[in-house]
């Protein structure tokens, strides 16, 4: 965490980058990742809908559920994600934000597959771990929005 | 008091209108994983087609298709073509070994091949409804 903290406040000298975290999971790592930033920055937060395909049947599209609180034109927007896996859930927050004619996009996360990518132009700069294919529970990371609590990353076996 | 004796017209059940379709006729899915993920593209908004291409991975003298392959999905904006499997084990390896004839035949063909595993982690992050 340190060590990431280090390199967005290199990266961001002189500027004042703005921290956007997706709720839920990545609270926890983002409350961590700005207090290792050693330079001034904000921090907003968004929530995304999330899939429900029986409840959908495909007719729903994704679509913020909480916005930021204040334009981003002309801010260096830095989306903090706990995990990026696919890519589609980070692919439409980076287009939806993007249009909003930010200075920078750039994107930090605690867990990486980049093995399991579809959308693969990212702006994934920052990295915490490249994980195997496991579940997680713990530091923000839930089942059935339980465990989040728990201090520690955990593998989840089934 | 009417009484229903033949059905006219029957409304489609289960295939959904799809916003992210690319493709000129309607889909048909051959499993509901493919159907399956194919909402799930569609909720994101990633424009994809089904089933657009074959491609020949071995002919004859004649330049008669003996082998062929035709990847599920092709996510044009990403220029990738994706592949569901959820076949056994042993099917898997001959599905393997097709991909990677294509690869070889068609170096810069993109594609990702979605093992049951996978898919079962798709299921699991979004809560996706599989048939086993």
């Amino acid at each position: 965490m340190a060590q990431l903290g280090r390199e967005i406040a290199a990266d961001y000298a002189g500027r004042e980058p703005l921290l956007v975290a997706a709720l839920k999971a990545s609270m926890i790592f983002a409350a961590d990742l700005s207090r290792s930033i050693p330079i001034v920055h904000h921090i907003d937060y968004v929530e995304l809908a999330g899939y429900d395909g029986a409840a959908t049947g495909g007719h729903q599209q994704i679509r913020l559920l909480k916005d930021l609180d204040a334009p981003i034109e002309g801010r260096d927007v830095l989306i903090v994600e706990d995990v990026v896996d696919t890519g589609l859930t980070l692919n439409y927050l980076c287009r939806t934000l993007g249009l909003r004619n930010p200075s920078s996009l750039a994107v930090a996360t605690l867990l990486d597959r980049p093995y399991r990518r579809l959308v693969d132009e990212l702006p994934v700069r920052y990295v915490g771990f490249t994980v195997p294919d496991e579940l997680f529970v713990g530091y923000g990371f839930d089942l059935d929005e339980r465990y989040r609590n728990l201090p520690d990353l955990h593998v989840l076996r089934s | 008091m009417s009484e229903v004796v033949a059905t006219f017209f029957q409304v489609p059940s289960e295939q959904p209108h799809f916003q992210a379709f690319r493709g000129d006729t309607s889909p048909s899915f051959a499993n509901q994983a493919e159907l399956e993920c194919a909402k799930i593209l569609d909720f994101y908004g990633v424009p994809w087609q089904y089933e657009p291409t074959t491609f020949v991975l071995e002919e004859d003298a004649d330049g008669r298709c003996l082998e062929g392959f035709t990847p599920d999905f092709y996510l044009p904006d990403q220029d990738l073509y994706v592949e569901i499997t959820v076949m056994k084990q042993a099917l898997v390896t001959k599905k393997n070994r097709k991909v990677r004839k294509l690869q070889e035949r068609y170096p810069d063909v993109r594609i990702k091949l979605f093992y049951k595993r996978d898919i079962e982690r798709l299921a699991q992050r979004y809560r996706l409804e599989l048939a086993s």
